[in-house]
C-alpha cells in the first residue's frame, strides 16, 4: 500500500504532465507573441500594410442609461462585434464609440439626430493579429473604472489567468520533484540559485543596490 | 544506446533549465495577472527635491534620439538620479523639459526648467508588483530607439528572450520525456488536443467575433 507522501509524489508528477501538456499551445502562442513585441522584424511589420475602410449606416435611437449601454446597442445595430475601448459623448448629438478585437479597430462616429453613424474600420494582417493577442485583455491599466463587455474577452482573459495559475503549480510541481532527486540537489540548486540572483537583481537589485 | 543517452541529457536539461528558468516564469505569471486585471500600484511619493544652477547641454531641447539621451544623462548626474530613461518630453510653452526616470518599482520624476536651469525631482515608490509589471512590458514596441539607454537595464532584454527560447525548450523536452511514458499517452494527448482546441477556438472567436 503506497504511503500518503508516495500518493502525493505520483499526483504531483501526472499533474505536472497533465497541466504542462493542455498548456502547450497557449504557453508556445504568449511565448512567440512576446517575442514580436520585443523585437522590431521587418517581415512581422504589419501597420504600414493596414487596410481602412469607411462606410455608413443608419441606426434606430439608442437605448440604454448609460454609456455603455447606449454603445452596446448601436454596435449591435450596425452589426459589429468587439470589446468597447471608449466612449464619448462629444456634444449632444454626436456619441462616439471605439471598438477593438485582434486585428481589426472600429472607430464609430454616430449623429444622434440625425441617426447616421459613420464607422471606419482598420484592419491589419496575421502578424498584427499574432501580435495584439498578447496584449489583448480588453483592461486598458489607463481606465480604472474598465470593465470587459464582450463575452470573446472574458474568456480570453479567464485563459489568461489559468496560463498564469498553470504556470505557477509547474514551478512548484517540478521544485517538488527536484528535490526528491537526491543525486541532483546540488546542480539543482545551482541552477534554481543562478535564476533567483538574474531575475531577483532586476527585480529587487537595481532599486535597492544602484 | 543512443536513445538512451539523449534520454538522460534531455531529462537533465529539462530539469536544470527548468530550475534556472523558475524565478521567470514565477515573475512573468504574477505579472500577467497582474495586467490582465487592471492593478494599479499605490505610488507614494519618497522624495522631493529641488536643485539649482544646473549646467544645461546647449540646445538640449533641439537635440534628438541618442544626442538628447545623452544630454539629458548629464542633467540626470548632477541630480544623482540614475534608470532608465523612459522619454523626454520637451515642453516648449512652459520653456520646461520632463523627463521620467525608471527603475524596476520606482520612478523619479525630473522637471527642468531651461530658463532658470532649476529642476525638480520627485521619486515615486511603485513597490515590488509594479517592478514585475514593468519588466514584463520591457523593452516592448514603444519608443524603441531609447530603449536600454540605462546600461542596467540592457542585459533584461537578453533575459527576457532568454526565457522564450527556454521555455521553448523545456516546453519541446517536456512533451519528448512524456513520449517515454505509455500509460499517459493517451490522457495526455486529450489533454494536448484539449489545449490545442481551446486556444486555437479562442483565437478564431476574438477574430472573428
Amino acid at each position: 500500500m503506497p504511503s500518503f507522501t508516495d500518493n502525493v509524489a505520483r499526483w504531483n508528477r501526472r499533474l505536472h504532465y497533465y497541466v504542462g501538456l493542455y498548456l502547450l499551445a497557449l504557453v508556445w502562442l504568449f511565448s512567440l507573441t512576446g517575442l514580436l513585441l520585443n523585437h522590431q522584424w521587418g517581415f512581422a511589420d504589419f501597420w504600414p500594410g493596414r487596410n481602412v475602410t469607411t462606410f455608413e449606416r443608419s441606426f434606430e435611437p439608442l437605448r440604454g442609461a448609460r454609456e455603455l449601454e447606449r454603445a452596446a446597442d448601436l454596435l449591435r445595430q450596425l452589426d459589429i462585434s468587439g470589446e468597447i475601448g471608449a466612449t464619448t459623448t462629444r456634444a449632444p448629438a454626436e456619441f462616439e464609440v471605439q471598438v477593438t478585437r485582434p486585428g481589426t479597430t472600429f472607430q464609430i462616429e454616430a449623429d444622434l439626430v440625425r441617426l447616421q453613424a459613420s464607422v471606419q474600420r482598420t484592419s491589419v494582417n496575421h502578424w498584427g493579429i499574432f501580435r495584439t493577442l498578447h496584449t489583448f485583455s480588453g483592461m486598458p491599466r489607463a481606465a480604472a473604472a474598465s470593465e470587459r463587455d464582450w463575452l470573446p474577452t472574458k474568456i480570453w482573459s479567464v485563459l489568461m489567468d489559468v496560463v498564469s495559475l498553470g504556470l505557477i503549480f509547474l514551478v512548484l510541481s517540478s521544485l517538488y520533484m527536484w528535490w526528491a532527486l537526491r543525486t541532483k540537489r546540488v546542480a539543482g540548486f545551482v541552477a534554481l540559485a543562478l535564476g533567483i540572483v538574474s531575475c531577483g537583481f532586476f527585480v529587487v537589485g537595481l532599486r535597492v543596490l544602484l | 544506446m543512443a536513445a538512451n543517452v539523449l534520454y538522460r541529457w534531455t531529462r537533465d536539461l529539462h530539469l536544470y533549465l527548468g530550475l534556472f528558468l523558475s524565478p521567470f516564469v514565477l515573475m512573468f505569471a504574477v505579472s500577467t495577472m497582474l495586467l490582465n486585471h487592471g492593478w494599479k500600484p499605490n505610488a507614494v511619493t519618497v522624495r522631493r527635491g529641488v536643485f539649482k544652477n544646473l549646467v544645461v547641454p546647449a540646445d538640449f531641447e533641439r537635440l534628438q534620439g541618442a544626442d538628447r539621451i545623452r544630454a539629458a544623462r548629464q542633467i540626470l548626474v548632477q541630480l544623482g538620479v540614475s534608470g532608465e530613461i523612459d522619454f523626454i518630453r520637451v515642453l516648449p510653452k512652459e520653456n520646461r523639459i520632463l523627463i521620467p526616470v525608471i527603475k524596476p518599482g520606482e520612478e523619479a520624476t525630473v522637471t527642468l526648467n531651461l530658463q532658470t536651469r532649476d529642476a525638480t525631482v520627485d521619486v515615486d515608490e511603485k513597490g515590488f508588483g509594479e517592478a514585475l509589471v514593468y519588466l514584463h512590458k520591457w523593452p516592448g514596441p514603444h519608443n524603441v530607439n531609447v530603449r536600454g539607454n540605462w546600461g542596467y537595464m540592457r542585459p533584461w532584454r537578453w533575459l527576457a528572450d532568454a526565457t522564450v527560447y527556454l521555455i521553448l525548450f523545456v516546453s519541446a523536452s517536456g512533451v519528448y520525456l512524456w513520449l517515454f511514458l505509455p500509460a499517459e499517452r493517451r490522457l495526455g494527448i486529450g489533454l494536448t488536443a484539449a489545449g490545442c482546441l481551446s486556444c486555437v477556438g479562442m483565437v478564431y472567436a476574438l477574430v472573428h467575433g
